[in-house]
């Protein structure tokens, strides 16, 4: 598959063209950032440990989104939709049958694979525009369902979800939150990575590229499309449901159109088709409006703006897209390859041993 | 010289390379031999393997009525075919030899005549089609044997045969491999190796088995890191040489070296990358080839990495002159290690030359600015000096590490080096070639009575090193290491109506090129039947339609030579030769004088080189080795 970046790396087996992590730095690499991550719990405190689960809960929603966008070329701007519809299932199943959460997330997993082939089936026959409008109809088609059911068993300010349980433990503190969220967000990573080298990745990046050239090649485009949906939904749904135990609380406002935009700006400013990108995305909006925030109590801004705060991060956040969009297109995992190919070229500009 | 050592060269002169092969398979049958690339994978080869298989195809050979003593031919670039179908030839009882890869359909024809093949090894179907039209007139040839047969569409000559065939799929290969092994004679000439020769033709050395087996040892013995632990090779230089048989076929099988075949020759740089070689053996060519790389490459680089290359090549100046110096002390060796890590390790990372312990050059003088170039950048590169006729046995190499470029090292242990009264290289050792297949009195000519190998190389003592000024005064050594006979090709070059005098260059260059001095009659002749004007020799020399047709006529016999020596560049001489003139580069007998001949037209015949590599080289060293 790949060249290894190093020299003295032979393959003596297929398998080996498998390695995620083939050269000795690579492991190194990884093995200081893991380090880190299991670290970071220790020494962050409650404020930095909240921040830290949002970006993870945010990455597992931006992974799910960058396989259908980013790689399947399908745009959805469901996302939020799938969101409630994995928080709704559990404060539902919550609710009404005290449900534990190993029946409540794998109810959310099916209820978003089933959601995933509505939402594809517009897919099959439509695209670009047109696909975006019918998915974000379906969007306000489970907020207004969601909202009905609020309102109907009068939950009207939302639905209250105990913590989950197992045994006598029940996971509430934060740590063991960060924990149980890093575990997750490492699962989908993993499971997407491999993915998007099995035949079906294959197939979804097909498709991207040209569809009828796609199907020349013998790759049923419907499938295809569908599978990306599907796959994409279950795992935005899971998102969901970890959503709503981690903040004990499912409401129809939380997912707003605007969080369907964040979901889409994580891909686009991480760099699409790269579920690197989807992480530095993830990591780059949720912080940001802390960044902001942060800024504007260092130039003392924020007592004249403070009825303004929403308005100014809603503002610079789309100064951010749009430069993003102009100057930036491949996103910051874009600028992460070019850092990383000035240190790999080192100290040649272009690959001296021409093949 | 200790007794132990004499008697590990006994022990092996008494050995055959078919034997140490069975004898490996028995003592570590599971060890890796070799590794060979095929489909994207690094095949390992375990002893066992490789002797079975070894076995197996003498087996097949045998069976298409190969017999003792009969000679097996193996045409094609460097594969573990190759080195299977030589190993098994020699278990059979068989003669082998290599044909260049390069040879033309005439070089060819000889070299099958000579060497007289019963049996003829091609790589691939290209060999195939150079052998077939000339197979009826071999009538000694009972079979064609094809490695990849993967191109092998409607080809119905009765003689070809597959490879695969010939192995076969289930002989015990390590018990047939022993018998026969048991049966072969170390004194019995194993292999010929062919190199060019007075005549034109390339002469065949003969050399028995034991011989090339202890005289192979004088490079371990040479270099004992070889044997010291496991070290990784990477085998791309022709195995008709005897420098490359060395290092993939016999060393191994005296050291710990494990070869590696690439997928293909042209994967070169991909297999060096991916192998990461810590010993290799090669001719001066792919140091200079691979140094202009990286400066091409430096050169276009953004002023940072500038900075930081030409910083640590200041630093790797003065380090490499401490290590001649023998002043290198640790702060010596703190600061290499710092210039490595700025720029020379990633540049030889991606190279696959940042684990080379030991690179040894040879086969062709290695201009000192290359090896110090290299030496800078922190690779040891080391000089040796064989010869076809030393058996496999090097007389003498450089030992290290980081040796003072610019001579050939010491003698080996066991041999002897004499300059005779003119500066002539003459050699004695325990291990020679049996002789000139077929040609005795060039045999005679090369040893004299006293033992003495003539080497026709001028050398020059100094501290102990042997120095080379003169390599084989009356033959070409390209850069590629290819030994090529000037001579034969300007006899070709002559048969031209229009060229009267041709002149060929190319020692120590990259290609061959020549000087030519027109036949005035028939040029002048040509020149009125085309409407040509001139006004003398000189002005029909230069006239632009007079370079044309010299360049058609070059081209047109080019085809009678193999790729190496043909003549890519030439100059038309502006003036007659005149051999009455006092001083002119020609004798009465109009013989070429070719050192007045280049001292007289440098200009012209540096005008046909691009010396920009060199240049860039030479550049990069600064002069550091004329103190």
């Amino acid at each position: 598959m790949s060249q290894p970046r190093s020299s003295g790396y032979l393959r003596t087996r297929y398998a080996q063209d498998w390695m995620l992590l083939e050269t000795r730095t690579q492991r190194v690499g990884f093995a200081l950032f893991a380090a880190c991550a299991l670290a970071l719990p220790f020494f962050a405190g409650a404020f930095h440990l909240d921040i830290a689960n949002q970006v993870l809960l945010a990455s597992i929603g931006a992974v799910a989104l960058m396989l259908l966008t980013g790689y399947a070329g399908q745009i959805s701007l469901g996302h939020a939709g799938l969101l409630a519809a994995g928080a709704f299932t559990t404060g539902i199943l919550f609710k009404e049958f005290a449900a534990p959460f190993w029946v409540t997330l794998p109810a959310a997993a099916a209820v978003g694979a089933a959601l995933g082939v509505i939402f594809g089936l517009p897919s099959l026959r439509l695209r670009g525009l047109y696909l975006a409008v019918s998915t974000l109809a379906l969007h306000f088609i489970v907020i207004y369902l969601g909202s009905e059911y609020e309102s109907k068993r009068g939950f009207s300010t939302g639905v209250v979800i105990d913590p989950p349980r197992l045994g006598s433990w029940t996971l509430t503190d934060a740590r063991a939150w960060y924990f149980v969220l890093l575990a997750a967000a490492t699962a989908t990573v993993l499971f997407s990575l491999n993915l998007m080298r099995s035949r079906t990745g294959r197939a979804w990046r097909a498709i991207h590229g040209r569809e009828t050239v796609a199907g020349a090649l013998g790759i049923s485009v419907q499938r295809a499309k569908l599978s990306a949906f599907v796959v994409s939904s279950t795992l935005t749904a899971v998102a969901g449901c970890l959503f709503a135990y981690y903040r004990g609380f499912v409401s129809a406002e939380a997912f707003s159109l605007f969080l369907t935009i964040q979901y889409v700006a994580m891909v686009i400013i991480g760099g699409l088709g790269s579920i690197l990108g989807a992480l530095l995305g993830a990591v780059f909006v949720v912080l940001f409006p802390y960044g902001i925030e942060a800024a504007m109590k260092a130039t003392a801004l924020a007592d004249r703006l403070s009825s303004l705060i929403f308005a100014v991060n809603y503002a610079a956040f789309g100064l951010v897209m749009i430069l993003f969009l102009v100057f930036e297109p491949k996103g910051l995992v874009g600028i992460w390859q070019r850092v990383q190919a000035w240190f790999l070229l080192w100290p040649f500009k272009q690959k001296p041993v021409g093949k | 010289m200790g007794q132990r050592l004499t008697s590990r060269f006994d022990e092996l002169r008494a050995k055959t390379a078919p034997q140490l092969l069975a004898e490996h398979a028995r003592a570590t049958p599971h060890r890796v031999a070799y590794r060979a690339k095929h489909l994207g994978l690094y095949r390992e080869r375990s002893w066992a393997a490789y002797a079975s298989l070894v076995g197996r195809c003498a087996l097949g050979l045998r069976n298409l009525g190969l017999e003792r003593g009969e000679r097996v031919a193996i045409m094609g670039d460097a594969c573990e075919e190759w080195m299977i179908c030589d190993l098994a030839a020699q278990a059979a009882g068989a003669i082998t030899y290599g044909i260049y890869p390069t040879a033309s359909v005439s070089e060819l024809e000889y070299q099958m005549h000579d060497g007289g093949a019963t049996i003829f090894i091609a790589e691939d179907q290209e060999y195939v089609d150079k052998l077939l039209p000339i197979a009826d007139r071999l009538p000694q040839l009972k079979a064609i044997v094809v490695i990849d047969d993967s191109a092998m569409f409607a080809y119905e000559h009765p003689k070809l045969r597959s490879f695969a065939d010939v192995l076969g799929d289930d002989a015990d290969g390590l018990g047939a491999l022993e018998t026969m092994a048991h049966e072969l004679n170390p004194g019995d000439p194993a292999f010929i190796v062919y190199t060019s020769g007075t005549t034109g033709h390339p002469k065949g050395a003969l050399i028995s088995h034991g011989r090339h087996m202890a005289g192979a040892y004088t490079v371990v013995n040479h270099y004992p890191m070889l044997a010291a632990k496991e070290h990784r090779s990477v085998v791309y230089l022709p195995l008709c040489h005897i420098f490359g048989r060395d290092l993939a076929i016999t060393v191994p099988l005296l050291s710990r070296l494990v070869p590696h075949f690439g997928e293909s020759i042209e994967d070169l740089p991909q297999t060096l990358f991916e192998v990461a070689p810590t010993v290799l053996f090669t001719v001066p060519r792919y140091l200079q080839k691979f140094a202009s790389m990286v400066l091409v490459g430096l050169g276009s680089t953004s002023p940072t990495k500038r900075a930081a290359y030409d910083a640590a090549m200041r630093v790797g100046r003065k380090c490499a002159a401490a290590r001649w110096n023998g002043t290198a002390g640790p702060a010596s060796a703190f600061l290499q290690h710092a210039a490595a890590s700025l720029a020379f390790r990633p540049i030889l990372n991606k190279l696959g030359l940042d684990h080379v312990e030991l690179f040894l050059s040879g086969g062709a003088p290695l201009p000192p600015e290359t090896a110090a170039l290299w030496q800078v950048w922190g690779v040891n590169v080391v000089e040796a000096y064989g010869q076809t006729e030393t058996g496999g046995a090097f007389i003498s190499g450089q030992r290290g590490p980081f040796p003072r470029p610019g001579n050939v090292g010491t003698v080996v242990s066991g041999w002897k080096v004499r300059l005779s009264g003119e500066g002539e290289i003459l050699v004695r050792g325990p291990d020679f070639f049996e002789g000139y297949w077929g040609k005795p009195e060039a045999t005679h000519e090369a040893i004299d009575a006293e033992g003495w190998l003539h080497t026709g190389d001028v050398g020059q003592w100094h501290d102990g090193n042997l120095r080379i000024i003169d390599r084989a005064r009356d033959f070409i050594v390209t850069a590629g290491g290819k030994t090529i006979s000037p001579a034969h090709i300007e006899n070709i070059l002559r048969a031209s109506p229009y060229l009267a005098e041709v002149v060929v260059i190319g020692h120590a260059r990259k290609y061959l090129t020549a000087l030519v001095e027109i036949d005035f009659d028939a040029v002048a002749d040509w020149a009125r039947s085309h409407d040509v004007s001139y006004t003398g020799f000189t002005s029909l020399a230069q006239h632009a339609e007079v370079e044309r047709l010299v360049s058609g006529e070059i081209e047109r016999l080019n085809a009678q030579l193999a790729r190496v020596e043909q003549i890519k560049r030439f100059r038309v001489l502006p003036k007659a030769l005149d051999p009455e003139e006092e001083g002119e580069p020609v004798t009465p007998t109009r013989k070429v004088k070719r050192t007045l001949m280049y001292q007289r037209f440098e200009a012209l015949v540096e005008s046909m080189y691009d010396d920009r590599e060199e240049k860039l080289v030479a550049a990069e060293i600064n002069g550091m080795l004329s103190t």
